[in-house]
């Protein structure tokens, strides 16, 4: 049973690494809007170009 | 017939009649309903932002679409030092933050649309969309100017309008939020930890072993019984300062008796605690406790948004030159300004009309239903609205001192004075913790009898742990939840969880007859055509009243929606008060009034306007009558008015009260123990504040609002069924599982008499009396069961 003298603090210190980690993102902000992320992520990041005014694009 | 094959807007989806197009070239171009929606479609193409079409068209809408009114303003007042201090705030690095809610957000490309605004408008930061809310918040640079972002968000077609923010209060109730979510966290993965220790001291784990994982069961559970469990203890504790009844008083005993039990046994070197069951306990009970607020507070926040909703700007002539309009807040109105109050527009000041002569819509404020005619000289009042010409007033009475603003008053003192009621688990908590004492005593004295004072003080100890009222408290949010949850999907917005149980013991229902029993607006009926026109009947109506706001005018075009029409120039349109428009296409001579279409003097048309009863009405109030329930419609309008729709609805004549003022109304309530008030307008407002269920229904004022307990945002009376059946049903719900976990607590109490409680069967016992409270309340009833469908 030596194995449990490893596995026992390495299951605690992971234990711990997540309450923090979730403790640390629930200060952040993380869980504020649970409705509009979702969607966010759909939208793509690239920015849009002003120097192409009236140029259309194709219709389906 | 002019074009008759239907098109649908490019912008905004809704039928195009008739479309109007972007370019020359109808063929390539594409269809629009009106001029806002194609002016929107052309800003967005000279900004580049084209692809909100791409976005628009392969994503779901949430809420349907209108077309865009885009309405010149240029929120200049947005600048202005004092509405900057009480609308905006200051972050640390100097930029200002503003949120606005805006009209008109429907799906993702609305969400892509306003947060690219960094990208196309100078000094923006950043631009945060929250769509459940509708609310963007924008933060900018200190040069930057708010009525230029404004502008943006009118041009794009949402109109924006500027949310009051109290920063202390918001940022403490985020920080509470994210606190209450981290002692969730926290309770739920100590619990978890927990657990696996407990299985290998239940599976009997060696001597060594065991004495280390118990002291790590005790390191886990000390954070959650303090930290995580801190609401209960609080709460436990203001009850008891208070001298009122809670559950948590309950919870908080047996979660420290937990707490001493376990370092006692710690100490004495025995592996045997209760912690697995407590921490399980605390996690479920907050997790449904934070569900139940959620909920609730989604009900309350669209409910504040639809406050800001009417509170749109007004102009105000400077006091130098009283040609000079200037846009301003109507929260900065003072008695004496000049006000300008165009057509269509809400008069936010009570005062005299100085110029101009109009029809008002007063049926918010007194529950008539026909517009009066103002002239010069007459008073008009706050929360009225202004049909058809512009009318400049001056404000004599303004914010809380007008007519309305004094209902307000009455509202909120009417709130504040409402009996607050002990809920049900509190009564039964009373009980409870009685017996469990006397339980507890009675145990130790028969345990003491049989010689063993240690052993008898543990058993006594243990009683009162186990009979924790875990599955009684967790009962009640858990149903509540649910049915706060599945009735907001139905589009009935309950504030709060009270409510229901108030709902369940109503015996006299009040309606207000608009909007309700009625659709609320006129209606054409029995329409007839007597001779042939030399353009079709609809083609003169669009042309004539396209532009008009009268009620008249807004029956006549829903009459014809949907139908193709054809555009044509009319010369000399004219809108006289009182008489109808009239002008002339071609070579004719065109007229509309009250009593029907005229083409050169001669009837072509004939019809009577009405404020229609629902066709769902009659059969809807038989069954709620059918729950043994007394309906009467309480009315400003005129008696006869009433009479006819009580007669409609075959309710006697007895039960139609017609022509009463607020006050009278909220007299009548209040004289009226058990009853619902089921209203919309202004007049309405006192009445359900003082009701003890408040519902007020779709398009209800702002004010009505606030003092309503629930929100319809589906119209007529259905909705108003289904929330009887949902407060009957759920408290059904409530009785079945506060029975079946007393009935786990009996079962509890009988092992600890016997002495056959120990940890382990508490780990069995504790969580399957609370699965079975929730099996219970998801199966709910068959009603429900229905209801949700």
């Amino acid at each position: 049973m030596e194995i449990m003298n490893v596995l026992l603090p390495l299951a605690l210190l992971l234990g711990g690494f997540f309450i923090f980690a979730f403790i640390w993102s629930a200060r952040k902000g993380q869980y504020d809007d649970l409705e509009t992320p979702r969607f966010r992520m759909l939208l793509d990041d690239k920015k849009i170009l002003k120097s192409n005014p009236i140029e259309k694009k194709e219709e389906k | 017939m002019g074009l008759t094959y239907m098109k649908l807007c490019i912008h905004c989806d809704e039928i195009a009649m008739p479309p109007i197009y972007h370019e020359a070239d109808a063929k390539q171009a594409q269809p629009f309903c009106c001029h806002g929606c194609l002016t929107v479609f052309n800003v967005l193409h000279e900004k580049g932002l084209e692809s909100y079409y791409e976005i628009k068209n392969n994503s779901a809408t949430f809420k349907r679409r209108s077309p865009v009114e885009v309405k010149a303003s240029e929120f200049n007042f947005l600048d202005d030092p004092d509405f900057l201090r009480e609308f905006s705030y200051l972050e640390t690095n100097g930029s200002r933050v503003m949120e606005f809610y805006l009209e008109g957000i429907h799906c993702l490309a609305c969400l892509w649309l306003i947060e690219k605004l960094p990208e196309f408008v100078p000094n923006v930061i950043s631009s945060k969309l929250d769509l459940e809310r509708s609310v963007a918040t924008v933060v900018l640079q200190d040069s930057g100017k708010f009525s230029q972002v404004a502008r943006e968000f009118n041009q794009l077609g949402y109109r924006p309008h500027p949310l009051k923010k109290n920063q202390d209060v918001v940022e403490l109730k985020m920080k509470e939020e994210r606190m209450a979510l981290i002692r969730i966290g926290v309770a739920g993965a100590a619990a978890g930890n927990i657990m696996i220790y407990a299985v290998s001291l239940y599976g009997g784990a060696s001597d060594h072993f065991a004495q280390l994982f118990n002291s790590l069961t005790v390191a886990f559970a000390i954070p959650v019984m303090t930290f995580s469990a801190y609401p209960f203890y609080k709460n436990a504790w203001n009850a008891l300062k208070n001298r009122t009844l809670s559950i948590d008083i309950p919870i908080s005993l047996a979660l420290i008796m937990g707490v001493v039990m376990g370092i006692f046994n710690l100490i004495l070197g025995i592996p045997e605690n209760y912690f697995d069951s407590l921490t399980t306990l605390v996690f479920l009970l907050l997790l449904s406790r934070y569900f139940l607020q959620k909920i609730q507070e989604k009900g309350l926040s669209a409910q504040d948004l639809h406050y800001f909703y009417q509170s749109d700007s007004v102009l105000r002539a400077a006091p130098e030159s009283p040609t000079d309009f200037m846009e301003i807040h109507p929260k900065f109105i003072k008695v004496g300004d000049m006000l300008k109050i165009r057509a269509g527009e809400f008069i936010p000041a009570d005062g005299v009309v100085i110029q101009g002569i109009s029809n008002l819509n007063n049926s918010l404020l007194t529950g008539e239903s026909e517009p009066v005619k103002i002239r010069v000289g007459q008073k008009v009042f706050s929360g009225t609205q202004n049909i058809d010409q512009d009318l400049i007033i001056e404000a004599e009475k303004v914010q809380d001192e007008t007519r309305l603003g004094r209902l307000l008053k009455n509202v909120e003192n009417g709130w504040a004075h409402r009996s607050q009621i002990v809920d049900l688990t509190s009564k039964v908590s009373k009980y409870f913790t009685l017996a469990v004492f006397i339980l507890s005593t009675s145990l130790f004295i028969y345990v003491y009898q049989q010689g063993d004072a240690r052993h008898a003080l543990e058993q006594a100890i243990t009683l009162l742990i186990v009979t924790c009222p875990c599955a009684l408290a967790l009962a009640t949010p858990l149903t509540f939840t649910r049915s706060l949850s599945k009735a907001a999907e139905q589009g009935i917005i309950i504030k709060s969880d009270e409510v229901i149980e108030k709902l369940a013991k109503i015996k006299n229902i009040f309606l207000d007859k608009t909007g309700t029993i009625t659709h609320g607006k006129l209606k054409i009926i029995n329409f007839s055509i007597h001779k042939k026109s030399s353009i079709s009947i609809e083609d003169i109506i669009f042309n004539l009243e396209n532009r008009s706001r009268h009620p008249v005018a807004l029956a006549l075009m829903e009459f014809i929606k949907g139908k193709g029409v054809q555009s044509f120039i009319v010369e000399d349109r004219q809108e006289l008060l009182g008489q109808g428009v009239s002008g002339t296409i071609g070579d004719h001579f065109y007229e509309i009034n009250k009593s029907g279409i005229f083409e050169d003097k001669n009837l072509v048309a004939s019809f009577t306007v009405q404020d229609t009863v629902r066709a769902d009405s009659i059969e809807t109030l038989k069954k709620i009558m059918a729950h043994k329930l007394k309906v009467q419609i309480l009315s400003g309008d005129r008696t006869e008015v009433v009479n006819k729709i009580a007669q409609e609805v075959q309710l006697p004549l007895a039960n139609a009260l017609s022509e009463l003022t607020p006050e009278q109304k909220s007299q009548m309530i209040k004289s009226t123990p058990h009853s619902m008030m089921v209203g919309d307008g202004a007049n309405d407002a006192i009445a359900l504040s003082q009701a003890d269920v408040g519902v007020a229904v779709l398009g209800a004022m702002d004010i009505s609002l606030r003092a309503a307990d629930v929100y319809l945002t589906t119209p007529g009376l259905v909705p108003v069924e289904k929330l009887i059946i949902l407060s009957e049903q759920t408290m059904k719900v409530i009785h079945r599982n506060l029975a079946l976990s007393l009935l786990y607590n009996l079962a509890s109490v009988a092992a600890a008499f016997m002495g056959y409680i120990n940890p382990l069967v508490a780990a069995i016992i504790m969580p399957v009396s609370s699965l079975t409270i929730l099996i219970s309340t998801v199966i709910g009833t068959k009603e429900l069961r229905s209801l949700w469908k």
